[in-house]
């Protein structure tokens, strides 16, 4: 209780709440200029968080995470657009409403329903992440080593077109895991006598050139492609009327898209798809979605934004990502010293409550700001691509250089940037590769450990009944696809085989 | 090109990349086996690397992954954007980081089709202005003046 009252109690301080302040309007700024996503955003501005107090670090980054989501769905409404991939539903309707002249009316619910779906998301957090943290208290190296596992298993389905592939990006980022001084060996590994990578590849400037930089170059691809614009004259709050039709859609939304954000690997923008066709399935008025219904923005906004509080109880509770942003906010903790886990909420109590408080006040500071300037953020999608993007190309030189002012850093996003660049055009997703990077390090060490506790026997992990648990759900979950497929073929071939051959 | 051999490709690239990286496992410093602790320091990597190179093989024969159509080739905006980022590390070495962000600033706004050399100009001068503020007044960071900046500055 004593925690609580003190996380909360930076409310009340000047300089967190300027922190928080900060941090929520950078999130919509940036998050609202188009094809900059909430991982982008969160990896561009995470080199402010490298001199400040692992508290306003933290309290910077969850209000980014919460912010950046919103400022996505500005972009989608006024230029069908998505600012953040987690909007791409809210476009379905948001762009049409914009059409029809209503552009105000969607960003207000979209405003409305981000935040509360949000703070309901806050609440969750608050409860389920001790709880989790609890149960994960007794886990030893081999169930840190399932989890892992799992956590890596899971990434097989963010983004990206083959779990294959998606795996791939996520083994390449364990191996680059590996890059630095075997800790247990003190062996260096694939330093090639660069004395910077010692301490293994700093994961700033491979999330910038990843994100960041890859995007850049895929913009230059669309070079020359103009986006229709619509002006917003005014944001007209809901009526009434608009918010009771919406209140179903929000409250399922809400409750889905938490749950689906707090599964390792599954986000915001699969929690917003699910919502979408969520809320148009218990909708009275189906046949308006798609042509600019205003509970196909509520849904999907309440879902992406529920979804953001739901992908923090992984990652605090147990130090495995729920989704992209989260494992770069991860990684922010790490270059701060801080490694979430069960042992975070009985060592440093104070820090979680910080990040419940923040994100709480960042759902309440942008349905404000979203309410009254609105109009002001509108004029960010007008930004010329000619002046946004070297932009983001100066501001990630910058931001991966201040950290270690080393200039290998520079040369550490150009090379990840051009990564990224080719991962998209053969159609890996770079997310895997991120979570890859951060859960590496917790894969290799939980693995020796319980090799050590298991005296080098391999099978001693069966004698673990979580380990086995958690082994069985990730073969469940690679295979399941498969398995799928398999079913499915199998019941076309009987269908369409004469009656007698039935089983 | 046929559908599937741009995974082909890929796999092939991936498979000469896990040979290549398991073959410099060999050349780790060798520990005495009681300083193992579980794994000795190569055997982690290898054990990916063997992960790496099934699930690329996985990939060459279409297990769980439609086949990928040949991308398109890269537009020239591209190697342009690309080109420019090389030579903007040339630049920071010799002129500093700022009037190098600043000179970026101007150059890839002019490849991305703004040709008011005035407004570009003006908006560098701007943000590398703001970003100074941030990054050197208000985080005391340091960052490289160049062969040029060490020559006429302290």
């Amino acid at each position: 209780m004593d925690a609580f009252l003190a996380g909360m109690a930076i409310l009340l301080d000047p300089y967190m709440l300027g922190v928080i302040l900060a941090g929520t309007l950078l999130g919509i700024i940036v998050g609202a200029l188009p094809g900059i996503s909430g991982s982008t955003t969160t990896a561009l501005l995470l080199p402010l968080t490298v001199t400040m107090t692992p508290g306003a670090a933290l309290a910077f980054l969850g209000s980014i995470y919460c912010a950046a989501n919103f400022g996505g769905s500005i972009t989608a409404i006024l230029i069908n657009t998505p600012g953040d991939p987690s909007a791409s539903a809210t476009a379905f309707d948001g762009y049409p409403m914009a059409k029809r002249g209503e552009a105000g009316k969607a960003l207000g619910i979209s405003a409305i329903s981000s935040a509360i779906g949000g703070i309901f998301s806050v609440f969750v957090l608050i409860v389920a992440a001790p709880l989790l943290a609890r149960m994960a208290y007794e886990f030893g190296p081999p169930e840190y080593f399932g989890l892992a596992v799992f956590g890596l298993s899971m990434v097989a389905m963010i983004g990206g077109e083959s779990q294959v592939k998606n795996l791939m990006s996520a083994c390449l980022g364990v191996l680059l895991a590996t890059v630095g001084l075997d800790l247990t060996t003190g062996v260096e590994r694939f330093t090639f006598g660069v004395y910077s990578l010692s301490d293994g590849i700093e994961f700033v400037p491979v999330l910038i050139g990843l994100f960041a930089i890859a995007e850049m170059l895929e913009q230059a691809t669309q070079h020359g492609v103009v986006q229709d614009y619509i002006r917003l004259t005014a944001v007209k709050l809901p009526t009434l009327a608009d918010f009771r039709k919406c209140a179903k859609s929000i409250a399922i939304s809400s409750g889905i898209g938490t749950f689906i954000g707090a599964l390792p690997a599954l986000g915001a923008t699969t929690a917003a798809m699910i919502c979408y066709n969520e809320s148009k399935r218990w909708s009275k008025y189906k046949d308006e979605f798609g042509k600019g219904a205003i509970e196909g923005v509520a849904g999907p906004e309440a879902a992406n934004n529920a979804a953001v509080g739901g992908a923090m109880v992984p990652t605090l509770a147990l130090g495995i990502p729920g989704s992209t942003t989260t494992a770069i906010i991860l990684a922010g903790l790490i270059v701060q010293g801080v490694r979430p886990g069960p042992h975070l909420f009985t060592e440093q109590p104070a820090l979680l409550y910080i990040v419940f408080s923040s994100m709480l006040a960042a759902n309440l500071l942008y349905l404000v700001l979203g309410l009254g300037a609105a109009k002001l953020f509108a004029r960010l999608t007008l930004v010329p691509a000619a002046y946004l993007w070297p932009a983001v190309f100066v501001l990630s030189m910058v931001g991966a250089y201040a950290p270690n002012q080393s200039m290998s850093d520079i040369w550490t996003v150009l090379i990840f940037g051009v990564v990224g660049f080719l991962f998209r055009r053969y159609g890996f997703s770079p997310a895997p590769l991120i979570m890859g990077l951060v859960l590496g390090k917790m894969v290799e060490e939980s693995l020796k450990q319980s090799l050590l506790i298991f005296d080098q026997n391999w099978l001693m992990f069966l004698t673990r009944p979580i380990v086995v648990g958690l082994f069985a759900v990730t073969l469940i979950g690679l295979f399941a696809p498969f398995l799928a497929r398999a079913w499915t073929r199998t019941r076309k071939r009987w269908r369409t085989s004469p009656a007698g051959d039935l089983p | 090109m046929g559908r599937g051999a741009t995974d082909r490709r890929v796999a092939g690239a991936t498979i000469l990349l896990c040979a290549i990286v398991y073959a410099y496992t060999y050349t780790f410093d060798e520990v005495p086996a009681a300083l193992m602790g579980g794994l000795g320091a190569e055997l982690f990597p290898r054990l990916v690397l063997w992960t790496l190179a099934i699930l690329a093989v996985l990939l060459a024969l279409h297990v769980g992954s439609p086949p990928m159509d040949a991308p398109a080739p890269i537009p020239r905006p591209v190697w342009i954007a690309g080109g420019a980022m090389l030579l903007y590390v040339g630049v920071l070495e010799l002129i500093g980081m700022w009037p190098a962000s600043a000179v970026a600033l101007v150059g890839l706004g002019w490849l991305w089709g703004e040709r008011s050399l005035v407004k570009l100009s003006i908006s560098a001068v701007m943000l590398t202005g703001a970003l100074n503020l941030v990054f050197v007044r208000l985080l005391g960071g340091s960052f490289p003046k160049g062969l040029l900046g060490a020559l006429v500055g302290p």
